[in-house]
């Protein structure tokens, strides 16, 4: 086995945790079952790279594999890794009917013209989507397999998912993409996380959904925290149509595990009482970032409590209703644009 | 604006009525649910966010005995949200069927100057401060038998007292070393 796979191997025995390392070699199928019996689980990771190399060794696997493993894990455990998702505009024709035989085939012809040094592999995964791993190369050197960049993309939605991509190959890749969906154009969507199905989720849109009613149903039925004949909510009505418009601007039930949300403003400084601050011409630079382990269960609970006025401010309810974290907020249009 | 008033309605027989302001809605729930419990005593319980109570509600709603304003130490928002709702009681409220309750007092990231604003406010509208713990069911139960109490002399069910002499003897005041000047 040559550096770079012991190099690939040792870093990936060391980020995969010793309880998934078991089951994720398994999947791997490269290693027998008496090669897998043979290591010993319990000792320090180090010793156990040892014994792993060794066994690669004997069974003459190459990088190309150790991605595989690679691979595999990423695929179980995408939430560790920073995404960015694009969107797809302007689909021709055929776009909706690309699928992946004829979107694997696109897509490797479309890169080799464009890139010569590059490895693609193409996985399809149970839930409908595409993993593409990619490892780039500088001009003709050798391809370096450690900094991969991974893509996500569900067959017939104009969503990409992107981690791992250096600036320099971006567009490339970008380009690559759009012609194999058959759309014309692709744009930054503006959101960004580490959890893959939380961003997917908001996406797609696949939560609980809210929709705007004029007779809401019976909103006794609800807060049935306080059941007693001695004991009445005196605000049941205001607290009941808070809830109702924090449920339609965020939704209901488990709500997509959002981590953070960045507004940058680019206003003028505007307070009454600070004169000097607000005779300057030049607008006043900000950046505002909310940040939590569920963002969006927070601002609902702000809003339901009272917290948050509600209706909910078009800056906060278009975080779902948009599906960005990212806002440039400048004096022209006071709602988010891109 | 409609002030809520303590004496335009008449009163019920054994009965006692206590509105719990908070602004975060949870502790005012279980504390319901324990006074609720008292045997003796029919206890009435109306539980709000803020004041002014709706209009909607005025005829239903029995005569309110005592007004309890449960705050919050660790934050600084029910705090401004109850000294907001103070105006829209009637002064007569204030002679004894006013009560301040804060919770988390032990905690951690409760700021100095949050408690000694809290405390001001008390003395200076003659009211008791009550600190209580809302985590446990024990710590529940022992701040709504507490409130009992007081409820039970509020609305006139303990005979030879009432609101006025009980918060003479029980109202809030400022410890004499913050009063103090310091000697330098």
């Amino acid at each position: 086995m040559d550096d770079p796979a012991k190099f690939l191997l040792r870093r990936l025995v060391r980020r995969i945790p010793a309880q998934m390392l078991k089951a994720t070699l398994e999947k791997w199928g490269r290693l027998n079952a008496e090669q897998r019996e043979s290591l010993n689980f319990s000792q320090s990771k180090w010793a156990l790279t040892q014994e792993l190399e060794a066994l690669c060794e004997e069974s003459r696997l190459t990088v190309k594999h150790i991605a595989e493993l690679e691979m595999i894990y990423i695929t179980e455990n995408p939430n560790q890794m920073m995404w960015h998702a694009f969107q797809l505009l302007d689909p021709e024709d055929g776009a909706l009917a690309v699928e992946l035989m004829q979107f694997k085939e696109l897509f490797k012809c479309h890169l080799r013209e464009l890139v010569r040094n590059v490895s693609v592999k193409i996985k399809k995964h149970t839930d409908e989507a595409v993993w593409i791993r990619m490892s780039w190369g500088e001009g003709f050197s050798r391809l370096s397999h450690l900094n991969a960049t991974y893509v996500v993309h569900y067959l017939q939605t104009p969503y990409v998912f992107v981690s791992g991509l250096s600036p320099k190959n971006k567009p490339l890749l970008l380009q690559v993409l759009t012609l194999s969906t058959k759309h014309e154009r692709i744009k930054d969507a503006n959101l960004s996380g580490r959890k893959l199905t939380a961003i997917r989720d908001l996406l797609l849109r696949q939560y609980e959904h809210v929709f705007p009613t004029k007779y809401p149903s019976p909103l006794t039925e609800r807060n049935q925290s306080v059941s007693n004949l001695h004991t009445e909510k005196e605000q049941a009505e205001a607290s009941a149509k808070r809830h109702q418009m924090a449920g339609q601007a965020f939704g209901n039930g488990v709500l997509p595990a959002l981590q953070s949300a960045v507004y940058k403003l680019e206003t003028k400084f505007k307070d009454p009482t600070n004169q000097t601050m607000t005779e300057q011409d030049e607008p006043f630079r900000c950046v505002v970032k909310f940040s939590s382990t569920n963002l969006l269960e927070s601002l609902r609970h702000c809003a339901s409590s009272g917290i948050a006025s509600t209706p909910v401010a078009p800056l906060l309810s278009s975080i779902p209703l948009k599906g960005r974290n990212y806002f440039v907020i400048t004096d022209k249009s006071p709602s988010a644009n891109s | 604006m409609s002030l809520l008033a303590p004496f335009n309605k008449l009163p019920t027989l054994n009965t006692a009525s206590i509105l719990l302001v908070e602004s975060e809605e949870k502790f005012q729930q279980s504390l319901a649910v324990a006074l609720v419990e008292e045997m003796t005593v029919t206890v009435n319980v109306r539980l709000a966010r803020t004041l002014p109570l709706p209009l909607e509600n005025d005829e239903s709603r029995p005569r309110i005995d005592l007004v309890v304003f449960i705050i919050n130490l660790t934050s600084d928002l029910s705090f401004r949200s109850a000294k907001a709702s103070l105006k829209y009681l009637d002064p007569g409220y204030f002679l004894g069927k006013v009560c301040f309750m804060a919770t988390n007092a032990r905690h951690a990231s409760v700021h100095t100057g949050l408690l000694d604003a809290v405390r001001q406010l008390a003395v200076s509208l003659h009211c008791p401060l009550l600190f209580a713990e809302d985590q446990t069911p024990e710590d529940v139960k022992s701040s709504a038998r507490r409130l009992l109490t007081i409820l039970k002399v509020a609305s006139g069910l303990v005979p030879n007292t009432s609101a006025l002499f009980l918060s003479n003897l029980t109202r809030c005041t400022m410890p004499l070393d913050i009063d103090q000047p310091s000697f330098d």
